[in-house]
């Protein structure tokens, strides 16, 4: 039985630059951020009170998995906003969704009543869209 | 859950266990920065984050350890002290339940399992990551 899920990615276009807007903006605290043989910078974030789900934030590089093209492709599609970063919950929509406009976080939805709760749409610093919802 | 006053003196405490984790800290100094009562802000702490405000401390100061012990050729009294405990003995076991492994295990492992000096190996990150970025 599998019982959570521990790490998730989130595909940037730059790590320092990812790891200002989830810390200084969205909050969250840094999990692990690990020199790794290889070069590779092994950078997790999470909501301070979610420990345990590892934010993987990572940049689509030439490498083992990627081509040139096919890491470039995918930093395209990140800027064109193809990607979705996931839903983050909050006990407050409203509020929040005014906390982070006053940080200067992009929305492209205010807090909307949907049927599953109140949702507000935001962008990070690289282009994923994610999602704000109180339930 | 805290309601929005409540929070940001949670967050205060929070805050102040992050920015003096390498210092010695007691639940009552930091709950008196909270302006909470120590029972309260645990309960309050515990309720919100999920973890203690002891349990947090200690994932920083294991967190922290763990980067220095790989990271850099500090003796392990020294990271013990760097981190914010005064007795290597309670380190040592802190540090051994959190991971599985005493301090210097753990540097003679991953050191052995690195290519590079100072660095941690790939065999530190979760194995579907390590093959997709550095084919191992």
């Amino acid at each position: 039985m599998i019982t959570s899920i521990a790490h998730a990615t989130i595909y940037v276009l730059n790590q320092e630059e990812a790891l200002d807007f989830y810390q200084n903006k969205l909050g969250f605290e840094v999990g692990d951020d690990m020199k790794v043989e290889g070069g590779f910078r092994w950078l997790t974030v999470h909501p301070k009170s979610k420990p345990q789900l590892q934010l993987v934030l990572a940049e689509p590089k030439e490498g083992p998995m990627f081509s040139k093209d096919a890491a470039e492709k995918i930093r395209n599609l990140i800027t064109e906003g193809a990607f979705g970063a996931g839903v983050f919950e909050t006990e407050n929509c409203h509020r929040t969704y005014e906390e982070l406009v006053a940080k200067g976080v992009e929305f492209i939805q205010p807090p909307t009543k949907q049927l599953y709760g109140v949702e507000a749409m935001a962008i990070d610093n690289s282009g994923n869209w994610f999602s704000l919802v109180e339930r | 859950m805290a309601t929005n006053y409540k929070f940001k003196r949670l967050n205060a405490g929070r805050e102040y266990i992050a920015g003096n984790y390498h210092t010695p800290l007691s639940l009552s100094d930091i709950a008196q920065y909270a302006h909470m009562s120590p029972y309260h802000f645990l309960r309050s702490f515990k309720d919100t984050y999920g973890e203690t405000p002891n349990e947090f401390l200690v994932r920083l100061r294991v967190e922290s350890a763990k980067k220095m012990l790989i990271t850099e050729n500090f003796s392990v009294s020294e990271v013990c002290e760097k981190v914010g405990y005064i007795s290597l003995g309670s380190f040592s076991s802190l540090f051994l339940k959190q991971t599985g492994m005493a301090p210097t295990l753990y540097r003679r492992k991953l050191w052995a399992l690195s290519a590079e000096a100072y660095r941690f190996p790939s065999q530190a990150i979760p194995a579907c990551y390590a093959y997709h970025f550095l084919g191992k």
